[in-house]
């Protein structure tokens, strides 16, 4: 049982938010990492939310080639950030060397590209940095994208927060977007890859569950896009269907629940668009998903959203107040941060439903 | 006294003998009445009673049954004479020694000819050898049938890419491509592919009904495949006929019927399926002996009373490109593009080139592709065939779903596999298997044979049916011996082996914690055999 | 014992207390004679189960904010528990006696497999709730009290006890029981005020009679009270807006239609054959009589000396004569052969010719 979060704000906000988001949340072995998302980034970044900000966790030798790659490419650097190490001993986790999260300015000769040509040299080189840094496991790279930044870590998340000073607000460091999830996948070889989020051409996705179509699933996407790529965990499957239903094949986010948990024939069969749902459901069956999950995700506009498998087996809720949104799995994190909001107002999404959270925080509760 | 003559069709050469004993028997006589293959008959033996010295020795007569030493007559081991006879007194045991193969080819100059499905097991089942081990225990909740809601449904028709269905906004609707292939759902397992002629009437009508059943009273859409006898008219032009795939093979039989219908027709068949092939007799066409060829038969099929060969491919199809063309550009414009045109072939080693070709067909009208193994049954068919010929269909069918992964294009064109499932007992088995590793369903034949009463197995057992004479009425077209099936029971009996079936289908599908089928997933299956781990690509386990 | 309130904070600076911790402070003191706590929680387990006081006798009170999942769990009879707010999963799971009152909504599986004791929500609860609750008939019946709607999957296999579910402020919900409540369920009462639909096939749904509606009033009375909602009695009191769901009794399952009835009622008549063949679909027995023999014998009169062997010797007694002149009776003769075999003569001919139908 993986606990995860997502918070949506008018207000920039920090990342202590999720740290506390989730510290009452904790289950037996959600002490193994910690790892969040940030989107429509404050602070230091806010000048910048145009250009791509590397998020990279890197031995040095690692770094150096990350940026010589990017200086190859033509990138130039304009703004570095690092965060304040606090290396105490006692601190349960298992840090790289460096942390890197540094702004670039895009090649000259994008200087007139297409905002599709700068999405794609921004995937392809993240791709690329990949490829290169996993030769001999010199780094990690989380996302190579505008106004998004990313970290994750190995190791108890109070400690985690504690070593890179996430406790302490400041002004630097913050978002009006924040996806939270305080546990590596503890069902094979930890990874640094394998923590939600999981994030790919603006999309981000985190889950509680187990996808038992991950075979299916990921035998299918492996040829879908060149960004389906290392599947170290079962939801990333839930970041590719996303992203390939709304990006790729640019249908409206609603069919992204009718792709992974299609209605039962028999409903179908009474709908006024049982044509679209029966071709959707034998095109795409390999996407369909079984297995309990709770998912969430931000899309590229800023919107979040949350879905549940048909039988919603994984908990969920919504909680609100007039300048955050926050989901999460249990509603001990939202007493915890949103002590005096309504209660009658929480959402306790179902399994037919797709919950919606626009920009202007009004959310939308979409029967599939 | 007839001397015995060394190079004659002995006792001892029949694969079956018949054990008598004469103290239970009270010659009733329903031993010899019942026998279709009049392989046994009363007899008169003398026997002789020891001189007490005085007199010379005494003869008496008693009647005892006994057995014919024939190539027509002999014990097939169909075991009637045993269900009747009221003390025990009879009934047939193999012969170890049986040499009755090479007796007939000397003696007739022919190839031997036998139906029901090969009796060479050399490889054993490779489905045995394949357990469901991804069990759902913490990591997910295994779910159960009574609670959750499972859908076993499958798609049957082309199946194009997401991209193809170009589903997008006009006037705040979201619509699709309105050039889109026929599609169906349908439960994925087929029944069927026997043909009018070569099982009786009442056998094939009650498969047709078991169907109907299925689908109008049980809500499970399952679908019959008519064989290649062609389709009584009276069914074509019932509401009953959307539930039937209607089968061209290279004989054509009863297509005049069909298109003379198609203007009366009030609904659209489920699918037409172009046979290429047969799993048990592959690269051989349909027989079906003149003892078969019935009046209706021959109404139906159009042909007079003679041993009917459908030649070993369809006349005109020499490639794969002039059978897209021809078969399939044909069969789907016969009814305007919208009924599934579906192929069978036999499992070859050539499958995966034919499966590739379908999948870049252009036209989009490939609807489905049925792969037959080698243990698959048959009407009629030279031994040689069917023990020699053929392919097993488990790594065939894996081959071809794992060449369309490959091509990023599986579920494109529905796979359907069959041949010999249901051998060992779980036929619901065989199927969840197959389906893990990709068949998106599967079909059989033979199975509700059995299911209906036909005695015959797979160690030699009958397998009568080319001689017309099936004991249980199924693989004939006498009178007398079709009576003999009921109709009802063999209906009920299909009917309820399904229902069964439906349930041990979620029996596997809970405790791998999926309720719609488990297409393609054979992370679900382990095997204990490493050449079959490494062949199919599946976990090995011991 | 000490009546004295013991109050405890889980959260100190950035340091929660887990809840190993909690629950272990919580023993520490009841075995010190304490009996009422006051607990600041952050989401720490199974706060308020499985406890007792030191003499056994005195009452045990839990107020508790912000549990995590299990609240009241394995709760023993004598034990009362106040959740100030919403509390997560498994609220009343395996509750034994205890009386939990929630001030919000539950989450998932709320009063799962209780047998005992009484839940009081004075909001919602989440899917599965209700869900394996049972009675044992030497203890008294669990109750669970909803005031507002339950998620879907409720009711499960529910085997026993009493749930009330108020559909109160549920106006715009179309089901206040989610959707595929109540599958398997065995045993038990559901009343429900309010829209419902999509229930298993394994309940039927009934008027409520004077006992229900008493029960409803006086068990609504402390319900109300306890989620300080007593102004609500007059409008959740008009008791045709109620209903009951139980188990459907045995007796009222149908059978299925045979496939024989559905060949005559529904298939195309006289068959699909009907037009080539005239079968009646009756079944001839092994070994028949008459034109269902696959045998027949015929007599040749040219060798007959009338020794009367075959007439003597029939097993049907099939065998008739008249002035040498024999004959084999179609009604009983079942074409065994014996009258071939036993001929002296051979007059007898048995054929077998195979005939069609027409």
């Amino acid at each position: 049982m993986c606990r995860i979060g997502a918070i949506k704000s008018k207000k920039y906000l920090h990342p202590s938010i999720a740290l506390k988001l989730m510290r009452s949340q904790q289950k037996g072995h959600d002490n193994s990492g910690f790892a969040f998302v940030m989107q429509d980034l404050g602070g230091i970044f806010n000048a910048h939310k145009d250009l791509p900000t590397l998020s990279l966790a890197a031995t040095v030798e690692g770094t150096r080639r990350a940026e010589d790659i990017l200086h190859d490419l033509g990138f130039t650097r304009v703004l570095q950030w690092a965060p304040e190490i606090n290396h105490q001993k006692s601190l349960k986790i298992e840090p790289m060397p460096n942390y890197v999260f540094e702004t670039f300015q895009y090649p000259k000769s994008h200087k007139y590209a297409t905002q599709e040509e700068k999405e794609e040299l921004l995937i392809d080189t993240a791709l690329l940095l990949r490829k290169e840094l996993e030769k001999d496991n010199s780094g990690y790279v989380y996302s190579f994208w505008p106004d998004v930044l990313t970290l994750k870590e190995i190791g108890s998340p109070k400690d985690i927060g504690t070593y890179f000073g996430l406790w302490e607000e400041n002004e630097e460091l913050c978002a009006k977007v924040i996806t939270a999830q305080c546990r590596q996948n503890t069902n094979y070889d930890i990874v640094r890859y394998a923590a939600h989020p999981f994030f790919l051409d603006g999309y981000t996705i985190l889950a509680n569950g187990e996808n038992t179509f991950f075979e299916k699933n990921r035998d299918y996407q492996r040829s879908l896009y060149k960004g389906y790529i290392g599947f170290e965990s079962d939801s990333q499957c839930f970041l590719y269907t996303l992203h390939y239903i709304n990006k790729i094949l640019k249908w409206p986010i609603q069919y992204y629940k009718h792709t992974i948990t299609p209605l039962p024939f028999e409903e179908i069969e009474a709908r006024q668009d049982k044509d679209i749902l029966l071709r959707i459901k034998a095109s795409l069956s390999h996407l369909e998903i079984n297995g309990p999950n709770t998912i969430f995700g931000v899309l590229p506009n800023g919107e979040m959203l949350c879905v549940c498998d048909s039988k919603k087996l994984r908990p969920v809720v919504i909680g609100q107040d007039d300048d955050t949104v926050i989901m999460t799995s249990e509603v001990t994190g939202i007493n915890d941060i949103m002590p005096g909001r309504d209660i009658a107002k929480d959402i306790y999404p179902n399994e037919k439903e797709t919950i919606i959270v626009k920009n202007d925080l009004t959310v939308e509760r979409w029967k599939q | 006294m007839e001397a015995v003559n060394i190079t004659n069709l002995n006792l001892d050469d029949l694969p079956w003998i018949i054990e008598y004993d004469e103290s239970k028997c009270i010659q009733c006589g329903k031993c010899t009445a019942v026998c279709s293959f009049g392989a046994i008959k009363p007899d008169v033996e003398t026997r002789r009673e020891l001189s007490n010295g005085l007199k010379k020795p005494s003869f008496h007569k008693v009647l005892v049954i006994k057995q014919k030493v024939s190539y027509t007559h002999h014990c097939r081991g169909c075991g009637m004479c045993s269900r009747v006879c009221p003390n025990g007194a009879i009934k047939a045991v193999r012969n170890p020694n049986d040499r009755y193969s090479v007796r007939y080819r000397a003696a007739k100059a022919e190839s031997l000819k036998k139906g029901g499905r090969s009796n060479l097991n050399t490889e054993g089942r490779t489905l045995d050898k394949i357990k469901i081990g991804r069990i759902s225990q913490m990591t997910d909740p295994s779910l159960d049938a009574a609670r959750h809601k499972f859908e076993l449904r499958t798609p049957f028709g082309r199946i194009l890419s997401a991209e193809k269905l170009n589903l997008h906004l006009e006037n705040n609707n979201m619509e699709l491509s309105t050039k889109l292939p026929p599609n169906r759902w349908i439960y994925p397992i087929l029944m069927g592919d026997m043909s009018i002629g070569a099982v009786s009437w009442r056998m094939w009508e009650a498969m047709a009904i078991a169907t109907a059943y299925l689908n109008e009273v049980m809500g499970l859409p399952v679908r019959m495949c008519t064989g290649e006898g062609g389709i009584p008219i009276r069914l074509l032009k019932s509401k009953y006929v959307k539930y039937m795939i209607l089968q061209i093979a290279s004989g054509h039989f009863g297509w005049n019927r069909i298109i003379q219908s198609m203007p009366d027709m009030i609904e659209d068949p489920a699918g037409i399926l172009i046979k290429i092939g047969q799993g048990a007799k592959p690269g051989d066409g349909g027989l079906l002996m003149a003892s078969k060829v019935a009046k209706y038969v021959q109404e139906i099929r159009g042909v007079p009373k003679a041993d009917l060969l459908s030649p070993p491919t369809h006349q005109g199809l020499y490639s794969i490109e002039e059978s897209v063309q021809k078969m399939f550009l044909s069969m789907n414009a016969a009814f305007n593009f919208k009924v599934p045109v579906a192929i069978k072939v036999a499992a070859s080693v050539t499958s995966v080139s034919v499966y590739n070709n379908l999948l870049r067909d252009p036209y989009n009208i490939v609807g489905g592709f049925f792969i037959d193994g080698l243990a698959g049954g048959t009407g009629a068919a030279h031994e040689i065939s069917l023990d020699h010929t053929g392919h097993p269909i488990t790594s065939k069918l894996r081959d071809c779903y794992l060449a369309a992964v490959h091509q990023g294009r599986q579920g494109e064109i529905p796979l359907f596999a069959g041949g010999g499932l249901g051998q060992t007992g779980s036929f619901a088995a065989d199927a969840f298997k197959l389906i893990c590793l990709g068949a998106n369903g599967v079909f059989t034949g033979r199975l509700l044979l059995e299911i209906a009463g036909c005695v015959g197995n797979d160690t030699g057992k009958c397998n009568s049916c080319n001689t017309g004479l099936c004991p249980a009425g199924i693989a004939t077209q006498d009178l007398c011996l079709t009576k003999r099936l009921d109709i009802d029971s063999a209906a009920q009996n299909i009917v309820n082996y399904f229902i069964a079936t439906d349930m041990e289908l979620k029996k596997l599908m809970g405790p791998i914690g999926n309720s719609t089928l488990p297409i393609g997933r054979s992370d679900a299956l382990i095997t204990v055999d490493k050449h079959i781990s490494n062949r199919l690509d599946i976990q090995y386990a011991c | 014992m000490n009546n004295e309130t013991v109050k405890i904070q889980t959260l100190n600076n950035n340091n929660r207390m887990s809840t190993q911790e909690l629950l272990q402070l919580i023993t520490q003191k009841l075995e010190e004679g304490y009996t009422n706590f006051e607990i600041d929680g952050c989401g720490q387990h199974n706060i308020g189960g499985s406890s007792w006081s030191k003499d056994r006798k005195s009452e045990l009170l839990f107020k508790i904010k912000n549990p995590g999942q299990r609240a009241g769990a394995m709760a023993l009879k004598g034990t009362k528990i106040v959740i100030d707010g919403s509390a997560p999963a498994d609220v009343g799971w395996l509750n034994s006696g205890a009386t939990i009152i929630v001030k919000g909504d539950c989450g998932d599986t709320a009063a799962h497999c209780a047998a005992g004791g009484k839940i009081y929500v004075s909001g919602r609860v989440g899917t599965r709730s209700g869900a394996l609750m049972k009675h044992d008939p030497k203890f008294e019946v669990p109750e669970f009290w909803v005031l507002k709607n339950t998620g879907s999957f409720g009711f499960e296999f529910m085997g026993g006890g009493i749930a009330v579910v108020c559909g109160w402020d549920c106006e715009n919900i179309s089901s206040v029981l989610g959707s595929r409540s109540c599958v398997g369920m065995v045993g038990g009462t559901i009343y429900v005020r309010g829209n419902f639909n999509d229930i298993a096939s394994c309940v039927e749904v009934k008027p409520l009679d004077d006992n229900d509606i008493n029960f409803l009033k006086s068990g609504l009375v402390k319900f109300l009270n306890e989620i300080d909602k007593s102004e609500l009695f007059d409008k959740l009191t008009n008791f045709t807006e109620w209903k009951k769901i139980v188990p459907v009794s045995s007796g009222n399952k149908k059978e299925r239609m045979s496939v024989s009835e559905f060949r005559k009622n529904n298939w195309i008549e006289n068959g699909i054959f009907g037009d080539f063949i005239n079968d009646d679909f009756t079944v001839y027995p092994m070994p028949s009589t008459g034109a269902g023999r696959i045998h027949i014998p015929k007599w040749n009169k040219e060798n007959c000396i009338d020794c009367k062997i075959c007439f003597n010797n029939c097993p049907q007694n099939a065998i008739e004569y008249e002035n040498k002149i024999y004959h084999s009776a179609d009604d009983k003769c079942i074409g065994c052969g014996i009258c071939e075999a036993v001929c002296p003569k051979k007059c007898w001919e048995i054929i077998s010719d195979r005939k069609e139908i027409s």
